[in-house]
């Protein structure tokens, strides 16, 4: 399987560390990932609620640059964004006329997109990942949170599981660690609301910590980068704003990963998330306290 | 719960986008069961609630809805449509209802189109979004300079920001996109 990746605009600067773990797991698992040269901007939430041509050829114009090869997507958003619109490009004659005209160029929505959980899960393998675990993160108790945008409308993402989705807790249960069973697996966080209406996301996020916590996690595991900026950084919002303490490490998929692959933790960008995971990582044994990262 | 609109509504033929959904059965099957407000996050505070939503549209009190809080209250989760036994397209009507606000200048809330537009602006100027650029054209438009400052040190410490614009892509195809989308969103 030969892929494109197409790293989408959070990548670059708060998810910084999302597109660092992801290279850095995909080539300990020899997943060939070079980048779609000059990609540009899927139009996100802005596009869609805005205007509904943007909302289709903003994601056709990369979808049509990956000349045939599968799209791969770390961001929970993009991939959203990139196959609601080949649906509909490729569903509604109307759509791809018009997206046609748009682009100045015919595109029949074909491209294939897989998010990068699809290709450890469908390409790779859980076994073959099992595998390779050097460092298993034993005791290590996760909540796997998928928020919204994976897994719905499922009749067009066919993801996972809609209301159950399991591909995360698979894949840390791979990785040595106790994937916990709890209610708020696919509950939203207020996703793009974070700097327009904050008091949205620190209502919303605040229940899903809450039910990660009370079913007795350790920390939180993320495959979206507004989902783990809400988590991690409006953390101390909500704690301050509530007087309760949470201190759940929200880290992406692939920073677990990647240390249950025996990768260094500054590969992984874990000094970059707000809640420091070091505590929790040395508690249970699975960063040793000399090799914590320098900040 | 009954119906929390208590006002008398002015009903009209709905507008193009509106029709279009309702003909293709996405919002006409509708039986009001109320599935989509239970699970919804931000129900509880609504203005008009999500199956309120599908019955005034389907009634063509149009106005009532595009003057709306809740439209831009709404975040896109899609909880509605997955659990919808109908499969009614709410998450597509809510867009359309957006979109139509935005064009007849109606919009109940500032804050989320004033964002959407800088967003939008970006990424033609640059191809993508530029995160640090973005808020702080947003606190210039709206105001908010104080909240999250105490936050940027730390942010930018933790890497959190790409500190220079660049340009990406092909300009010329870019502001061909988004020149038809604006003559498209003119014509009828």
């Amino acid at each position: 399987m030969s892929y494109v990746f197409y790293p989408g605009c959070s990548l670059e600067s708060t998810a910084k560390d999302y597109a660092l773990s992801t290279n850095a797991v995909a080539a300990a698992l020899g997943i060939d990932l070079p980048e779609l040269a000059g990609w540009t901007c899927c139009g996100s939430t802005a596009a869609h609620q805005t205007d509904a041509l943007l909302a289709l050829a903003l994601p056709a114009a990369n979808l049509a640059a990956a000349s045939g090869k599968t799209v791969a997507v770390a961001c929970a958003a993009c991939y959203s964004r990139l196959k609601l619109a080949n649906h509909e490009i490729a569903g509604d004659p109307d759509s791809r006329r018009r997206v046609a005209d748009a682009l100045g160029a015919d595109y029949d929505g074909s491209t294939p997109v897989k998010h990068v959980l699809e290709i450890l899960r469908d390409d790779v393998g859980m076994a073959a990942i099992a595998d390779k675990v050097k460092r298993p993160l034993a005791g290590l108790r996760v909540a796997a949170y998928y928020g919204c945008l994976l897994v719905r409308p499922p009749s067009i993402m066919r993801f996972d599981d809609a209301e159950n989705p399991a591909v995360i807790d698979k894949l840390m249960t791979a990785a040595g660690a106790e994937a916990i069973d709890w209610s708020a697996k696919t509950d939203c966080c207020g996703a793009s609301f974070s700097i327009t209406k904050t008091e949205i996301v620190l209502r919303l996020s605040r229940a899903v910590l809450t039910a990660a916590r009370e079913a007795g996690a350790d920390c939180i595991v993320t495959a979206c980068p507004l989902c783990q900026f809400n988590l991690d950084m409006r953390q101390s919002d909500i704690e301050k704003k509530n007087n309760e303490h949470f201190g759940l490490p929200a880290f992406y998929f692939t920073q677990l990963l990647g240390l249950a692959l025996g990768l260094q933790s500054q590969r992984l960008g874990l000094q970059s998330l707000l809640v420091d995971p070091l505590p929790l990582l040395t508690r249970k044994g699975i960063l040793q306290p000399e090799k914590a990262v320098a900040r | 719960m009954t119906t929390v609109i208590e006002r008398p509504l002015s009903l009209s033929t709905p507008p193009a986008a509106l029709q279009a959904l309702l003909k293709s059965d996405a919002l006409s099957l509708c039986f009001q069961c109320r599935k989509c407000t239970a699970g919804c996050p931000v129900a509880a505070e609504a203005d008009v609630k999500p199956h309120e939503i599908v019955r005034l549209v389907q009634l063509g009190a149009t106005d009532e809805l595009l003057a709306s809080r809740f439209i831009w209250e709404c975040t896109s989760c899609g909880t509605c449509e997955a659990r919808c036994p109908q499969a009614v397209a709410l998450p597509a009507a809510i867009d359309a209802l957006r979109r139509l606000s935005r064009e007849r200048k109606v919009a109940a809330d500032p804050a989320v189109p004033a964002f959407n537009d800088i967003f939008l602006a970006t990424v033609r100027q640059l191809g993508r979004t530029h995160e640090l650029a973005l808020m702080a054209a947003f606190k210039l438009r709206t105001r908010r300079f104080s909240q999250d400052f105490a936050r940027f040190p730390t942010m930018l410490r933790k890497g959190k920001f790409a500190l220079l614009p660049r340009l990406h892509g092909d300009r010329a195809k870019r502001q061909r996109i988004f020149r038809r989308a604006r003559e498209q969103r003119k014509a009828p």
